[in-house]
């Protein structure tokens, strides 16, 4: 026990939602940032993951142990729960699919530093890993071996051009306010700044709304 | 006498159609062959040019060498692009239908019948499948890192449909024989032309495969 959790005790909101409540918003949340941000978000830590896939390991077996019974009660408790469990499922998978189709597509920049490396969880830094070294024999054995040795690197930056493609962090993303804040904005001619209240919903690069996001205060949409 | 480039143009070209079909194109076998020798024969230029100067070129002092120079150490380069644009889009492409659930024999299997199709004759050698050796080699591999992936998470199956939910059963029809598939409720006969409410999550995959229709 840290301090944090001595902290979330006296929160008076903490014990008002369940912890499976709290895991399905965060789940949620997390989903929907994924699917907007352009970048690759930090895999959620405390264990979040694993306790989801405990929840759908316990449903699925509750389904099968009430799937003999043939009462017509338990019947619809049992599609209930089966909706539900299909519900999450799609979540989870939605969720994993978003982050390996964003770390396929710039294996190397997220490969490249201990920084990026550590936003990928285990398995997913050993599939990015993989992935890269069978890319990179894949061109070996088609036609980069024949070529001569200095140019056969793939994370070549001479010339100031760098081979290793970086996702745009300007893209524009809505975000939508969780508390009263001050929004800047850096724009092509001057930049902004605007007092948002809490709720609103704004549109703006997501090199500026990270801050926001990152702090708590904001939220992707 | 073609410029340089003007092959690996071709390669992009190519890559670029492949973006928007649905099947693999021939690998282009002689094409990258033809660019890679271009590269080759470029470095060789290099090296024979510097050759004279013993290690003590001074770009100012001998400037049309210097300007073959930068034109082909960027023609190299610019190669070296093209081959990769064109390797990837196809890896892309391959990788996709992987996540599809398609495997190694499934993929040739499927390129004969465009071959018959009248695709273009390019490869050389009479083989039918449009995939290279190595591309071969990639999706095998590539399949199982997928597996390995997918391992972690066998309750969730990742592969599965990217629709959210909305009903627990739905109606399909068969539109292939599928033979009899085990359900919780049972064993269902899927016979072709016939119609059933059934789960979601039992028939995902045949849907995926083209053996059911999902209707409403």
């Amino acid at each position: 026990m840290d301090i944090d959790d001595i902290l979330r005790e006296v929160d008076p909101t903490f014990h008002s939602v369940p912890r499976e409540k709290r895991d399905l918003q965060d789940l949620t949340r997390a989903w929907v940032a994924e699917r907007s941000a352009p970048e690759l978000l930090p895999w959620p830590a405390g264990g979040l993951f694993e306790r989801i896939n405990d929840r759908i390991k316990r449903q699925i077996e509750k389904v099968e142990e009430m799937t003999g019974d043939m009462d017509p009660k338990t019947n619809f408790v049992l599609i209930v729960i089966q909706t539900e469990l299909e519900r999450f499922k799609f979540l989870v998978r939605s969720y994993l699919r978003a982050r390996i189709a964003k770390i396929d597509r710039h294996t190397l920049h997220y490969l490249s530093t201990d920084d990026l490396r550590a936003r990928l969880s285990e398995m997913e830094l050993a599939y990015a890993t993989r992935h890269q070294a069978l890319l990179h024999n894949h061109y070996l054995s088609s036609f980069l071996s024949s070529f001569p040795p200095s140019l056969q690197n793939l994370n070549d930056t001479s010339g100031n051009i760098t081979m290793i493609d970086a996702p745009d962090l300007d893209a524009a993303v809505f975000i939508r306010l969780l508390e009263d804040t001050v929004v800047q904005g850096r724009g092509v001619d001057a930049d902004g700044e605007m007092d948002g209240r809490e709720s609103d919903i704004v549109i703006l690069r997501w090199s500026d709304a990270k801050p926001l996001v990152e702090a708590g205060r904001a939220e992707l949409v | 006498m073609p410029m340089y480039g003007d092959l690996g143009n071709k390669l992009v070209q190519h890559a670029k159609r492949t973006q928007n079909l649905t099947h693999l194109p021939p690998y282009q076998t002689e094409l990258v062959r033809t660019v890679a020798r271009e590269v080759r024969d470029l470095e060789r230029d290099v090296t024979s040019m510097l050759e004279p100067f013993q290690g003590s070129f001074d770009p100012s002092a001998e400037q049309a060498t210097a300007c073959t120079l930068l034109v082909n150490h960027l023609s190299m380069r610019r190669d070296k692009r093209c081959l990769l644009a064109y390797h990837r889009t196809r890896t892309d492409k391959l990788e996709e239908l992987v996540w599809n659930g398609y495997d190694i024999l499934d993929l040739s299997g499927q390129q004969q019948a465009g071959g018959a199709n009248g695709a273009t004759g390019m490869n050389e050698g009479g083989t039918t499948s449009s995939l290279s050796p190595q591309e071969e080699d990639y999706v095998r591999q590539y399949g199982d890192l997928l597996a390995a992936y997918k391992g972690h998470w066998t309750d969730i199956d990742l592969t599965g449909s990217l629709e959210p939910p909305r009903d627990l059963f739905i109606d399909v029809r068969v539109l292939k024989d599928a033979g009899e598939i085990q359900t919780e409720y049972g064993a269902i006969n899927l016979t072709k032309n016939s119609q059933f409410y059934v789960r979601q999550g039992d028939v995902e995959r045949l849907i995926a495969q083209g053996y059911l229709q999902k209707l409403g």
